[in-house]
């Protein structure tokens, strides 16, 4: 059924629409380029970044090396869930950082029922979105972005990027040297939903929370003038 | 806004105006063509009324029977061909001309159309942009200044003409009236032609939001440069009972404004 | 879905008498242009970025058999089966027999209007399988046994408290309050939770597809989609033909305009693609991933006057916009896609005969065509079905008959000018007392609900004429 199916379509389209030969087709793509890029809210790209993170009802908070990034972990798992225990992916960088040194215990692996809190070390960032983009797979099983009541996501600043065209040549060049994930998340924000009544509320299916560690070397004051911008309240 | 002195045009061998009155007004508020008239006249140009005219078309072209709108196309087209400026005072008809015509017609027909849009405006438009400055003939406001006026979109002169400004500035800089603006001006007062009488019920409900709205401002007078709306929300707030006046934007800025509203007893 | 368009005026109607529920798109009316223009003024790109979508959507449904071949051969060397259905039945038929192969009773629905028009989940249900919308708009609506009335907030004509009364009885789960929305929110969560992990199948449908890698796009602010596309074994996604881009980033930048247009947002909580099936580095997601493609008159319409009508990106903004729209419901329009672009879609996707009404529900205001992020002509193709339906002989006939008599009439000044000449002074002479009519023959339409103005005295031309003689 499906093949005559396919067969009747791809007939009646060829014959309504254009029979331009394929490398044409490739080509008259190619001349209409890219969008136009975005705005930014902030001259500074980690500025910029974290603006639209807290836009997006995301928490934030800066680490100049993965020492005070397992500290800032630490700190907020403890601050919202008065405990030391979360699930992080597989992801090597994940694995190599020192955990001990903050006093927190991973379990590598998906989340599971019972476990609130998740943890991501995101591929590439956003600024134009304030979103972060992870890949499925090991190093970040689908679940861990989506089940928990609280995801936390650690994002190197050299991954950052400006806007989404620039973010898809990353992920392109990582498809092509390590094949494609199964799927690519771009998450910016917690889960939320204005079905009622056109309220805003979050925590809709996915987290209710969502924690954004920028790591590395953010200019001095960039998250104090994004707070500032956005008018949202001190350490998250 | 246009500065020209006008001192020196000659009607006889100046521009040739001439006033497209559109059927509703026609029909139904002559006092709309000769206020047009009278504003036209200050101006200094020659202005006619060409005598074959009746109707634009709209109806038969919102309705669908796209020939017929095709036939009156050409006809008006012809009709108007003498003049340098055609004048309407209505955004809708001069939507018609300047815009549908030219999607209507093909060949040789839709350069003509495209020719008479170049040269056709919508009344206040071609006051405030095209005419010299008009002198006053009424020394006196009609209505006093800055009172009491609210002004109502129109859909079409908006959004196909680009009509917003201008009658706002006409009532300012040549009445010293600033109308005040309604809640949701740019949403549909609900005429839409046929719509009206096809739907009454729903095209009832959005005058009364229109008219609330109105009623909200504490204007006693409403004024427009569509008819359409204008006889629609008139006839809607003599049935509610309601205590507002309409008028047409021509009649307030000839200073006409002593015969009855809209509506209103003769 | 049945289509109900028949009704429009009589559900319009009803719909305008219930007071409660016209306030509450009373406010819709008042707040969703607001956020939109506040959405759109922030993002200095629109302009540009409209355009530059406009372009390709146009190179993409041009070349659309080109586009088509080219993801499905991607999407295949992805591991999915890709399957062709040419009407609502295929589409149903086929996704049911997938089911069936995999023995599954227990299926996880995200938000998809595709499957609306074809009536999946009924046609699931009666074949005995248990089909749970998880979007939560999606989710009142099926508990309520109701259809949508937006494209994008399905629920949103409900109030908090009906939705209170629906979860309290819907909902075995005791005594509580629930007084407040984040509490409804909660109780969803909580009961559909379970539902994500004890699925068999994932039905899901896609925003765009990507011809130059077969990955799909699914945007949501729930995530409800990304659960149904990583928990259940089995991944379907069904939509149709036409949604195919060519590359990634052109997805990205129509959601820029998308999510703007729709709610108000700079961007959606959850932007996802999704390739295929598990791979050997997964942990989690589907072993089996399907997609059906469905044509349903699509390619039909790409054949048309109508062609522009498929770069409709579902974003909601017309109906917002729309008085028509926020003044009777959704219900009304008796379909699957209400508003502007419903009434357009309504008559090509279903039939024109069953419903002229909405494309005559139009004052050609064009506020839609204006906020429209794909630059869609509405009122005019809303005005070429009025053509069609005026030469298929569709309308009243006492509406044709009028037309044509004041169309031909027109077409000769001086019996026009004689004829009206000599009605306005019947009209003048009997209204000139009061002003104006509360009733008149033949215009009944108006004076249901208005008075009818009485004319000034002579029409224009009469007196003009007159007064040219006198001089």
């Amino acid at each position: 059924m499906s093949t005559s199916a396919r067969t009747d379509i791809f007939a009646r389209l060829r014959r309504v629409t254009s029979a331009t030969q394929a490398e044409n087709v490739e080509q008259e793509r190619a001349s209409l380029g890219s969008a136009p890029p975005p705005e930014l809210p902030a001259d500074e790209l980690c500025e910029a970044f974290l603006v639209n993170v807290l836009k997006n009802c995301g928490s934030a908070a800066c680490a100049s090396n993965r020492g005070n990034a397992v500290r800032a972990v630490a700190e907020h798992l403890y601050r919202h869930h008065r405990q030391h225990r979360l699930v992080a992916g597989n992801d090597p960088r994940l694995a190599a950082m020192p955990w001990r040194d903050a006093g927190v215990l991973p379990r590598f692996g998906a989340l599971e029922s019972g476990e609130l809190v998740a943890l991501s070390f995101a591929r590439v960032g956003i600024a134009e979105l304030g979103g972060v983009v992870t890949y499925t797979g090991r190093h970040n099983p689908a679940v861990n972005n989506f089940l928990p009541e609280r995801h936390i996501v650690l994002l190197d600043v050299a991954d950052l990027v400006a806007d989404t065209e620039e973010a898809w040549a990353r992920i392109h060049r990582a498809s092509d040297k390590q094949g494609r994930p199964r799927g690519i998340n771009i998450i910016a924000g917690p889960s939320s939903t204005a079905d009622i009544e056109g309220q805003l509320v979050y925590g809709a299916h996915g987290p209710r929370h969502w924690h954004v560690i920028l790591l590395g070397d953010v200019p001095e004051g960039a998250l104090d003038r994004a707070r500032a911008a956005t008018g949202s309240a001190e350490p998250d | 806004m246009n500065d020209n002195p006008r001192a020196t045009v000659d009607a006889k061998t100046g521009p040739q105006v001439a006033l497209f009155i559109t059927c509703l007004a026609d029909l139904f508020r002559p006092a709309v063509g000769f206020a047009s008239l009278s504003l036209l006249q200050r101006t200094g140009y020659a202005v006619s009324v060409p005598m074959a005219q009746t109707c634009c078309g709209q109806p038969a072209y919102n309705s669908g029977d796209y020939d017929a709108a095709r036939t009156l196309a050409r006809r008006v087209i012809e009709v108007l061909a003498p003049a340098d400026y055609v004048v309407v005072p209505s955004g809708s008809c001069a939507g018609m001309l300047c815009h549908h015509y030219p999607r209507l017609l093909e060949g040789v027909w839709h350069e003509r159309a495209l020719e008479l849009a170049a040269r056709t405006f919508e009344l206040t438009s071609f006051l405030e942009e095209i005419a010299p400055r008009m002198t006053h003939a009424t020394p006196e406001p009609a209505t006093p200044a800055g009172s009491g006026v609210v002004y109502l979109d129109s859909c079409a002169g908006l959004r196909e003409l680009g009509i917003r400004e201008q009658p706002r500035a006409l009532l300012r800089e040549t009445r010293g009236i600033e109308a005040g603006e309604l809640e949701q001006r740019d949403v549909c007062c609900g005429f839409g032609g046929t719509f009206c009488a096809k739907m009454p019920a729903i095209s009832a409900k959005m005058a009364d939001d229109k008219l609330d709205s109105a009623m909200a401002t504490g204007a006693h007078t409403l004024v427009g440069g569509d008819l359409g709306c204008l006889l629609h929300l008139a006839g809607r707030a003599r049935r509610r009972g309601l205590d507002i006046e309409l008028r047409h934007i021509a009649e307030l800025l000839a200073g006409e404004t002593t015969g009855p509203a809209i509506g209103g007893e003769l | 879905m049945q289509q109900r368009s028949e009704q429009f005026l009589d559900s319009a109607d009803t719909a305008l008498q219930d007071k409660d529920a016209a306030q509450r798109r009373d406010l819709m009316a008042l707040f969703a242009p607001a956020m939109r223009d506040a959405a759109v003024e922030n993002f200095t790109a629109y302009e540009a970025t409209r355009k530059h979508v406009k372009r390709i959507r146009r190179h993409s449904l041009d070349n659309l058999a080109h586009y088509l071949a080219q993801f499905e051969h991607q999407a295949v060397a992805n591991g999915n089966r890709v399957h062709f259905a040419r009407n609502a039945d295929e589409l149903n038929s086929i996704t049911l027999d997938i089911c069936q192969q995999h023995s599954a009773h227990h299926i996880a629905k995200g938000k998809s209007m595709v499957t609306e028009e074809t009536g999946l989940s009924g046609f699931l249900q009666r074949a005995g399988l248990q089909v749970v919308e998880t979007d939560l708009g999606e989710y009142i609506i099926q508990q309520a046994g109701e259809t949508p009335s937006h494209i994008v907030g399905p629920a949103l004509h409900k109030s908090r408290d009906e939705i209170r009364a629906l979860f309290l009885d819907k909902h075995p789960l005791g005594e509580r309050q629930l007084d407040e929305t984040t509490a409804l929110v909660d109780e969803a969560r909580k009961v559909l939770r379970p539902q994500f992990l004890q699925a068999d199948v994932g039905i899901i449908g896609a925003n765009a597809l990507i011809a130059e890698n077969g990955y799909s796009m699914l945007v949501t602010n729930e995530g409800n989609g990304d659960l149904c596309a990583n928990l259940p074994r089995v991944l379907i996604v069904c939509t149709t033909i036409d949604r195919v881009l060519p590359r990634a980033e052109d997805a990205t930048a129509m959601l820029r305009l998308l999510v703007r247009s729709a709610t108000g947002q700079a961007q959606t909580c959850y932007t996802s693609f999704y390739s295929g099936p598990r791979r050997a580095q997964d942990l989690d997601g589907p072993l089996e991933t399907h997609f059906v493609l469905l044509d349903n008159q699509r390619s039909d319409i790409l054949d048309s006057g109508f062609a522009e009508m498929l770069d409709c990106i579902r974003c909601g903004a017309c109906l917002n916009h729309c008085p028509i729209y926020t003044g009777v419901g959704g219900h009304a329009y008796g379909w699957v896609y209400p508003g502007p672009m419903g009434s357009v879609l309504t008559p090509l996707l279903t039939s024109l005969e069953h419903s002229n009404a909405l494309p005559n529900a139009c004052t050609a205001c064009g506020r839609c065509a204006e906020v429209c992020p794909a630059d869609i002509p509405l009122p005019d193709l809303l005005r070429d079905l009025r053509a069609r339906e005026n030469s298929e002989r569709l309308n009243a006939p006492r509406w044709r008959l009028g037309i044509s008599l004041q169309s031909w009439l027109a077409g000769k000044p001086r019996l026009y000018h004689a004829l009206t000449g000599a009605c306005i002074a019947l009209l003048y002479r009997m209204g000139r007392k009061r002003g104006s009519f509360r009733r008149l023959p033949f215009a009944g339409g108006w004076t249901s609900q208005r008075d009818f103005p009485a004319p000034q005295g002579k029409t224009f031309m009469q007196q003009y004429k007159e007064a040219l003689r006198e001089h």
